[in-house]
């Protein structure tokens, strides 16, 4: 018989591969598309624990691009996507980013999840010139230290989203806070504005807990919180992390003594939950049955939402509405400037009023291009309701959004954007 | 500070003892194959898939908890029926790039039945709560998975040293030229081998859901710790993989009580020196893996 032994290094070679790997997608080089479509590149985790986000920002871009494209196009051109996995690296998202424009020549960008991707990417599209739309990526400095002349951002910042919570759950809760953080560049931003509201009213964090973005199991970091007890639990993990925060902190009876809430929540992760984990009061970004965030019957809101149950065959969350606003917005720069050119979509769309799937006017800002939206707060519904099982969040106030953000002073501070002459 | 001791060192005895329910199956299929199992987290997820699904359609967890990794351990044998056996006696990676292979077609099809979100999955009434020590409280599911890995352990060291068959499986450690001399069936034996270890994998995954998220790619989060576990402990020592999971658990406990963010690299610094200080890990037999 053959040897069959194995080596010690190649089980720690494979241990090492394994992390790695586990995200390897599979990467096959595509045909160009025809001169006359207009080729939009999407940066969007298909793999990893924000591939289901990834999923639903897609699913609402699809929608953006067939409403586009029912209406002719832009500027009588298909509109098409190319989409790659960004394996949530952001250094495999540069690597996509420079393929959809280098090989497959998407004319802009939209995505990504993960806000170190984010950035990744918007340094990226900068040195490419071409635009880049920031649907989900949180974390300020996408629209403050690291802003640039072609990266806007669909959704809320980490600042606009601490900030439309914090005095709430404050009010609610108290001022003892435990803080259980991310370690990477969106926790830290979320965190950075929980102490803004903290020196504002006087809260306590007791605590910050950085978790890394590999942990999967919450148990020792929840054995410290049931010892310090604070009036307060802030738990600013999202995707699979937020499941398992939640799902063991209901183990641990946690929710039963001490209230637990936070900046963020997304119904996918909420769906993920059993009912007895579905617990707090968090900030909510949009939500499909809700007239504070899509209006009464009838809406932009309302209609998308109806389309989007009868194409899917499930709710719209969040990333959907991400997904759809960032691509129509995309879209509607180059039919406005009548042109693909990044300097000139990307000037259309400054303090340009639109409406869109949500209730009121919005626009993006033209000293930080961020788009400046209301912010939701919501209490979950563990059961739904009578009438609908996905109606998991009871939309209880909304926040404006220049009550929110840093105001342009502010950013001023670390932000300037300037055009390439 | 030191009130928050305690806490620890029994979270992190529990945290050990799950670790090691998920390392047992890896350690057992590459002790005697030499099957550097990277589907091991697919299995898991699987279990956990399967329990979740019975539960779904009206059946109690606790046959549940029988009937998943039983139905789990029967894919695992097809899958070592009809595409592991070929690989034996060839080169290890041949076997670890047809698993790491297999995991990503795993990860793509349970995403095609169960969908890419992750499913609801609750721990039965009886496994909800905590179990109060003084002045802090245990949860419950996590005793009980302490409780269920005593038992596998158990059950299993005795198939291995009180049973015909386990005696050759161990024989077939030492040296499988010899005990198929003998006339052993040892493709027979591999095969018991490997859906034992896919057993052990869907009983851990059904814990696992109950205490995690269950998504596509839940298990595969579980399978780093796994190794690690099994590399500290020791390549194909029972004894060990459960010293390396209560080693990983209260070190990453313990680390989480004064550097948070360290907490989940500390586990491969323990490797690191472990491998340095005594490169067969823990109990691990010298030469067994060369």
């Amino acid at each position: 018989m053959a040897d069959r032994t194995v080596s010690r290094k190649t089980v720690l070679k494979t241990a090492a591969a394994a992390t790695a790997g586990f995200g390897i997608p599979a990467f096959l080089p595509r045909i160009g598309e025809a001169a006359a479509d207009l080729p939009i590149g999407l940066v969007e985790p298909t793999t990893g624990i924000y591939a289901t986000y990834g999923e639903y920002e897609r699913a609402g871009i699809a929608m953006a691009v067939a409403d586009w494209n029912a209406r002719g196009g832009v500027m009588g051109r298909k509109v098409v996507t190319f989409s790659e996995d960004d394996e949530n690296d952001p250094g495999v998202g540069v690597q996509k980013a420079r393929k959809l424009v280098q090989q497959d020549h998407c004319v802009a960008l939209i995505g990504t999840i993960n806000s170190g991707i984010s950035l990744s990417v918007s340094g990226a599209a900068n040195s490419l010139g071409v635009m880049f739309m920031d649907s989900g990526g949180h974390t300020d400095d996408v629209t403050g230290k690291n802003c640039n002349w072609n990266t806007f951002r669909v959704c809320h910042s980490t600042w606009m989203e601490t900030h439309a919570t914090g005095y709430d759950l404050a009010q609610r809760f108290g001022k003892k806070w435990y803080i259980i953080t991310p370690d990477y560049a969106f926790g830290h931003s979320l965190y950075d504005g929980y102490v803004d509201v903290a020196k504002q009213i006087g809260v306590d964090i007791i605590a910050n807990d950085l978790v890394p973005l590999t942990l999967t199991d919450f148990s020792p970091y929840l054995t410290k919180v049931q010892s310090a007890k604070p009036s307060l639990l802030i738990v600013l993990n999202q995707g699979d992390q937020f499941v398992n925060a939640l799902k063991q902190a209901a183990a641990f009876g946690i929710q039963k003594t001490i209230p637990i809430g936070g900046p963020q929540v997304e119904l996918e992760a909420v769906e993920a939950l059993p009912p007895e984990a579905r617990v707090g009061f968090w900030g909510v970004e949009w939500y499909y049955d809700s007239p504070l965030s899509v209006g009464a019957a009838g809406s932009a809101g309302r209609r998308f939402v109806a389309a989007y149950k009868k194409k899917y065959n499930k709710t719209p969350s969040a990333r959907s509405a991400f997904g759809y606003i960032a691509m129509d917005r995309v879209l509607w720069s180059m039919a406005e400037a009548k042109s693909t050119d990044a300097v000139k979509t990307c000037k259309a769309l400054e303090n340009a009023r639109f409406n869109s799937i949500f209730e009121g006017t919005s626009y993006f800002r033209k000293e930080d291009h961020q788009m400046m939206w209301p912010m939701l707060i919501g209490e979950i519904q563990p059961n739904g309701t009578a009438s609908d099982k996905d109606n998991l969040f009871k939309i209880i106030g909304a926040q404006p959004a220049d009550k929110v953000e840093q105001t342009i002073a502010e950013k001023a501070k670390v932000c300037t954007i300037t055009y390439p002459s | 500070m030191l009130e928050q001791l305690a806490p620890q060192i029994v979270n992190g005895l529990m945290l050990g003892a799950f670790y090691a329910s998920v390392a047992i199956g890896l350690s057992l299929i590459m002790n005697l194959t030499g099957v550097i199992n990277m589907a091991h987290g697919s299995f898991l997820t699987l279990g956990g898939y399967f329990s979740f699904a019975m539960v779904a359609a009206g059946a109690p967890f606790w046959v549940a908890l029988i009937a998943a990794p039983i139905l789990t351990a029967l894919v695992g044998l097809a899958l070592e029926r009809g595409l592991m056996r070929p690989l034996y006696g060839r080169d290890p990676l041949y076997s670890l790039l047809l698993t790491f292979g297999l995991s990503l077609i795993a990860e793509e099809v349970y995403r095609l039945i169960w969908g890419s979100n992750g499913v609801p999955v609750s721990a039965p009434a009886a496994l909800q709560g905590g179990i109060s020590l003084g002045t802090f409280q245990v949860p419950t599911i996590q005793v009980f998975t302490a409780a269920i890995l005593v038992v596998a352990m158990s059950a299993l060291w005795l198939f291995l040293n009180r049973t015909r068959y386990g005696l050759r499986l161990r024989a077939a450690v030492q040296d499988t030229e010899m005990i198929a001399a003998l006339g052993t069936n040892t493709q027979t034996l591999y095969m018991v081998n490997f859906g034992l270890g896919v057993l052990l994998a869907g009983l851990a995954g059904v814990l696992a859901a109950s205490q995690l998220g269950l998504n596509p790619t839940s298990g595969n989060a579980l399978l780093m710790p796994a190794f690690v576990t099994v590399i500290v402990g020791g390549m194909g020592s029972l004894l060990g993989a459960l010293a390396g999971g209560l080693l990983i658990g209260m070190t990453i406990s313990m680390m989480t009580l004064f550097f948070p963010a360290a907490s989940d690299v500390s586990m491969y610094v323990i490797m690191a020196v472990i491998l340095l200080i005594r490169p067969r890990g823990l109990f691990g037999e010298e030469g067994l893996f060369g």
